[in-house]
């Protein structure tokens, strides 16, 4: 819980207008339901569930995301090419990570 | 599953000799013959003159492992328990034990008759004759099975136990980095990392108690307060009622640190601040069309005359949007003049031992 409010701030100083926070998959997948968003850090797992339901669902809208993770993961086989968070991480490296994020195809 | 229905071998000559022959040591029945048919280990003796090395004697613990009778072994050439046959690896396994492995024993994954699989270990020796020869070979075997499921056990322990540390850490550098913007005194700073550090410590303390598994919401709520005196000098002010309703760790730890942010409040500006005040953290469950929901709340009497916070600080942060989330429910904060009022609500987590 801690760490999604602190996600928020980091992000917030690195000047993100408006950020949305899922704790669980199934609120993950609402969101992303809901509306459209400029770039997704999304937590290998929530919760305790995987999340590469999450995953396969970003990339069918085209939105460009980053994983975060703790242990030493195998990213799933269709996600290989997308960039890794390791946790805990550098507030540097996460501005690194977000600057180089392709932007979505979708925008112009 | 399907049964390997092994064809009978008709015996040849030489099949028939060499099974006369290991007929004839048992007859003596000696200590080691007694040692070979009685051991746990399962054991084979193989004719190492025929092509296949097929098996001579087999004890009663090998029957055991692999679910075959006698008479479907005897005869057998030695690799025919192999899970795949056409598993070349494992028959250069094998190969390299019958020429004299050093290091002890190879693995090999076999299947029983009934068609699961095991792994066991499997050593094979050379029996001579007084020419030096090779006549025989012996081979036993140990049932790698239970060893194999608990490595797999400890594997999966010792990455659960990786994942949660480095959430503790990412917890932690948000709990510092927050009390570093919060505040530029070091006082100020080191005590509210502190307090918030042993709240984390106490959390987790409680889950261990529970292996892990879940906690009684009473109890988180009672652990929660502790510090702040609800078994002490406090303990009339401090009321806490409501079920032990079982709730998962993540909640756990989350519950945690929203009680500890609204007693560190209640203790600075509210209803312990003064020494008459009180709080009441009463709950129910309320059946609704969604399912059972837990109503939890947080009542703050005779402290000081309240007026809501002219910003929203870290602590509101905490509660309606942090908490909120983790219980996919509703928190709200509200500031009534005669005492601050938390109301909590969310659906009952389900799978959990009920109370």
């Amino acid at each position: 819980m801690m760490i999604l409010i602190f996600l928020e701030d980091m992000l917030a100083d690195l000047g993100c207008d408006s950020i949305t926070a899922a704790a669980t998959v199934d609120q993950a997948l609402a969101l992303i339901d809901e509306q459209s968003f400029d770039a997704v850090l999304l937590d290998m797992n929530l919760n305790g569930d995987k999340t590469c339901v999450v995953a396969d669902k970003l990339a069918a809208c085209g939105t460009p995301f980053i994983f975060c993770t703790g242990n030493d993961h195998k990213i799933w086989k269709d996600h290989r090419d997308r960039a890794v968070l390791k946790k805990p991480f550098k507030y540097e490296d996460l501005e690194e990570m977000l600057t180089h994020l392709p932007l979505s195809p979708t925008k112009s | 599953m399907s049964y390997f229905m092994p064809e009978i071998i008709k015996k040849s000559q030489e099949q028939q000799t060499a099974e006369a022959e290991v007929a004839r040591f048992r007859e003596r029945r000696g200590p080691f013959v007694v040692a070979a048919e009685t051991t746990r280990m399962a054991m084979v003796f193989m004719d190492a003159k025929e092509p296949g090395n097929p098996i001579i004697f087999a004890n009663d613990s090998f029957l055991s492992l692999t679910g075959y009778e006698r008479k479907e072994v005897l005869g057998q050439e030695f690799n025919f328990l192999m899970a795949h046959c056409a598993d070349t690896e494992a028959q250069a396994k094998i190969k390299a034990e019958f020429e004299g492995n050093p290091k002890s024993g190879t693995e090999i994954r076999y299947r029983r008759k009934d068609g699961s699989a095991f792994w066991a270990a499997l050593f094979i020796s050379p029996v001579r004759d007084e020419a030096g020869n090779i006549v025989q070979y012996f081979a036993s075997y140990i049932d790698l099975t239970r060893h194999k499921e608990e490595q797999i056990q400890s594997k999966m322990l010792i990455e659960e136990l990786n994942h949660r540390v480095k959430n503790t850490l990412s917890t932690v550098q948000s709990i510092v980095w927050q009390a570093m913007r919060a505040s530029s005194d070091p006082k100020v700073i080191r005590e509210a990392i502190e307090s918030r550090l042993l709240a984390l410590s106490r959390s987790h303390d409680l889950l261990t108690r529970e292996n892990w598994d879940s906690a009684g919401l009473f109890d988180v709520v009672k652990d929660a307060l502790e510090p702040f005196g609800v078994t002490g000098s406090r303990a009339e002010r401090i009321v806490i009622k409501g079920a032990n309703i079982r709730i998962p760790p993540q909640l756990t730890l989350a519950f945690g640190i929203a009680f500890h942010e609204l007693a560190t409040n209640a203790v600075k500006y509210g209803s312990l601040s003064n020494g008459v005040g009180s709080i009441l953290i009463a709950w129910t469950v309320e059946p609704s069309p969604k399912g059972n929901q837990l109503v939890l709340k947080w009542q703050e009497r005779n402290g000081p005359l309240v007026t809501p916070p002219a910003r929203k600080g870290f602590g509101s942060r905490v509660l309606e949007n942090g908490l909120a989330r983790e219980l996919e429910g509703d928190v709200r904060l509200d500031y009534p003049i005669d005492g601050m009022v938390c109301k909590i609500s969310f659906p009952v987590p389900r799978g959990y031992r009920g109370e």
